[in-house]
């Protein structure tokens, strides 16, 4: 017989097992085999109930490891009694009931009765105790006679449950904060995903496999498309075998699809299981992999007030592995952000786009001996529209070319860039000289009283022979190159004042003599001013670029373009870039 | 050496080949399963070299193998290629995971065979449920594959 300092010692151990046991059934043999060790006692039998259904039962005779039978979850009415009898105490503490196991079996005392009798029990100690509302357990033992335990026994039972008691809610909350953190690091991830890309398909594509196996096995997210349907975009299932399945469900089941609309106008999600999911591809009565899917959770994507979609999972664990709606609605939601500054920024950068191309010209013209090229780069992250410009301008054999730029990016700037460009334009077809046409402008931007600075450069080309002649003014812009021909690059040294400052600007023309096979440079600061990694502009290597540039005529100016992009790391700036070829006989046949 | 082509060998779902070359993840993946499944029994190898030869050569197989994908040497993406390519190993399934959630690359994976494809995140605690639910399913599913395609769907819209 175990002393008090014994049975201390044997709490004592009790509590470091549980210290680094996950649950209350790891602890079941240390429980068990301490109990069966007491005085007087035959054998163990425990009981596990969920209201009036029993959920297993565990019985220990002999040796240190105790038997675990299966359940018999048929309603039990004793059970009832006995989950009664312990709600009807006040302080919801242990209790104890001494049960003889002489008389007939009047099944109150089912199923540990059969379990200890057979360990040949005549009486039998039970404490009963409350692990949830309707979630309770018994840990009985088995005595030869009511009076053969030892005094301290139903002490020393009730002290064990209560042990029990304590470790079953410890482990409740440490799963709950398991859960919790579970969940605050899912979130964390999947805002990371988000913001990982801007083209939404992909990224619900990445949520919903960040998603599987972490919240469900399987995920599927549908959008409401502008006529009104509802279409999958993403999904993810466990299994590789049935994500086709998973997508055919997701687009053409009509259950599912009925399912999702009424969910898609609610504000919170719901979860539908058993019963919920008759009818559908779901849940035991459903074929194939459906079969095995018990739950559906669907949740709506909202932003801003309008319903954008469904976030559904389908859950093949069990309940307890459900995370609660209030988890699924804030993932929703996140989601739902993620879609809505998706679609606003694009719709932003489409208007952008379409007002950019209606600032530049449609098309050059093709004038006879030359061959023009320009292109248009757009800074990447921009989501205004910049201010620079070009145009070339024939009349009769001579052929005008400018480009320039507006400081500034946005409407204004890009009103400006209108106004720049048409009135220069009409000076040109009117046959004005380069200086005299800078000069106008200028005069109108002052006028207009514009807060920003305009910078231009306007090249005139006449016949020479076999080449050009050109003439050429600039208003602050950087100046052009010219790559000859017979090799070698030169900067054409034409300078003047930007416009839009002073009234009175006065321009000269500089000018040169372009051969058949040269070629002129006319470009915007965005292009120079590229930076790479280590803050070199791309100006230091712009004649080298140029010299370099072999692309045939038509396609110079995209290749400078392209250069300087795959230059730059930095200066994220808007580029224009217009080329004149002077071609040679042999192109211009 | 069994041959391939021999019928189908003993699958031992108790079991679980982890194929991982960094230390840390090995010993997370331990102490996770540790906890979720402790009766499980796990093998660890650190890399891909020779692996497939071993199964072919063991008693038993395993039911599942963890498989890094980035791996120096033989990569998961070949050792996956040359597991699926042996008739005798159909039987495994095949955990990947990576810390990519990149279409493309999850694509890839399926395509050379995978039967689940698992992101594995920096949170000890949400890689263990990641874990987890792979396990489990898979467990729970007797390692069968689940059909491809199935009982008919209620009417179509």
């Amino acid at each position: 017989m175990p002393a008090d300092a014994d049975w201390a010692r044997a709490l004592h151990t009790l509590w470091l097992a549980a210290a680094d046991m996950a649950d209350v059934t790891g602890m079941a043999s240390h429980v068990y085999a301490l109990v069966r060790g007491l005085p007087g006692v035959t054998g163990v039998a425990g009981t596990r109930w969920t209201g009036d259904r029993p959920v297993y039962a565990r019985s220990l005779d002999r040796g240190t490891e105790p038997l675990t039978l299966p359940a018999q979850p048929d309603p039990s009415p004793a059970g009832a009694a006995r989950l009664r009898a312990l709600l009807a105490r006040t302080d919801r503490a242990p209790m104890l009931a001494e049960r003889d196991l002489t008389g007939d079996d009047d099944g109150a005392f089912a199923p540990e009765r059969d379990l200890l009798t057979g360990s040949g029990a005549k009486a039998a100690l039970e404490c009963r105790f409350l692990l949830g509302d309707d979630d309770w357990a018994a840990l009985s033992v088995g005595l030869a006679s009511p009076s053969a335990g030892d005094r301290m026994l139903p002490l020393q039972l009730r002290q064990v449950c209560e042990i029990l008691v304590a470790l079953h809610h410890r482990n409740l909350v440490g799963r709950s904060h398991e859960r919790l953190q579970m969940e605050a690091a899912f979130l964390a991830e999947a805002s990371l995903q988000m913001d990982e890309s801007l083209d939404i398909e992909e990224t619900l594509s990445r949520v919903a496999r960040l998603a599987v196996p972490a919240v469900a096995e399987g995920c599927v997210v549908h959008l409401i498309r502008p006529e009104g349907r509802l279409l999958p975009v993403a999904r993810a299932h466990v299994a590789a075998t049935a994500q086709d399945w998973l997508a055919g469900i997701a687009r053409h089941d009509a259950w599912l699809g009925r399912t999702l609309r009424a969910a898609a106008g609610g504000r919170q999600g719901v979860v539908l299981r058993g019963a919920d999911l008759d009818g559908g591809p779901f849940g035991p009565r459903a074929g194939g992999p459906g079969a095995a899917v018990r739950a559906l959770s669907v949740s709506p994507l909202r932003a801003r007030g309008r319903a954008l979609g469904t976030l559904t999972f389908l859950y093949q664990r069990d309940d307890d592995g459900i995370s609660d709606l209030r988890f699924l609605d804030d993932l929703a939601r996140r989601a739902a952000l993620a879609i809505d500054t998706s679609t606003a920024y694009e719709q932003r950068r489409l208007h952008v786009a379409q007002l950019q191309h209606h600032l530049l010209p449609p098309a050059l013209p093709a004038p006879p001996g030359l061959t023009l090229s320009a292109a248009y780069g757009v800074a990447d992250a921009s989501l205004d529209v910049g201010g620079d410009f070009y145009d070339a301008v024939v009349s009769g054999d001579r052929v005008a070319l400018f480009i320039g730029d507006v400081c500034g990016r946005g409407a204004q700037a890009a009103a400006m860039t209108g106004l720049a460009r048409h009135t220069l334009r009409t000076l040109l077809e009117d046959g004005a000289r380069p200086a005299h046409a800078l000069e106008r402008l200028n005069t109108t931007l002052v006028r207009e009283g514009v807060k920003r600075f305009v910078t231009s450069l306007v090249v005139v080309l006449t016949p020479d022979g076999d080449g050009r002649r050109m003439e050429a003014a600039s208003a602050g812009h950087p100046r052009p190159l010219i790559r000859r021909a017979a090799g070698g690059v030169e900067e054409v040294p034409v300078s003047g004042m930007l416009m839009g400052v002073l009234p009175a600007a006065r321009y000269t023309e500089t000018t040169a003599r372009l051969d058949p096979g040269d070629r002129l440079v006319l470009f915007t600061d965005g292009l120079s001013e590229a930076r790479d990694d280590s803050g070199t502009m791309f100006a230091e290597r712009l004649a080298d670029a140029v010299h370099r540039c072999h692309a045939p005529p038509g396609d110079a100016a995209r290749a400078l373009v392209a250069l300087a992009e795959e230059f730059r790391s930095a200066g994220d700036d808007d580029t224009a870039v217009l080329v004149a070829h002077i071609d040679t006989v042999k192109e211009g046949s | 050496m069994s041959s391939v082509g021999e019928h189908a060998r003993d699958v031992d779902l108790g079991r679980i080949l982890v194929i991982e070359d960094s230390e840390e993840d090995a010993e997370a993946i331990e102490r996770a399963l540790a906890r979720t499944h402790p009766s499980l029994r796990l093998d660890f190898v650190d890399r891909g070299e020779g692996v497939v030869e071993r199964l072919l050569a063991a008693p038993a197989l395993p039911g599942l193998i963890l498989l890094d994908l980035n791996m120096p040497g033989l990569g998961g993406h070949t050792l996956l290629r040359s597991l699926r390519a042996q008739p005798a190993l159909t039987a495994i399934r095949v955990v990947v995971f990576t810390s990519s959630t990149a279409p493309a690359e999850v694509d890839a994976c399926y395509e050379a065979g995978a039967d689940s494809y698992i992101y594995k995140p920096v949170n000890f605690t949400l890689f263990r449920t990641v874990l987890k639910g792979a396990v489990d399913y898979w467990q729970q599913s007797g390692g069968q594959r689940p059909p491809a395609s199935s009982g008919p769907p209620s009417p179509a819209a």
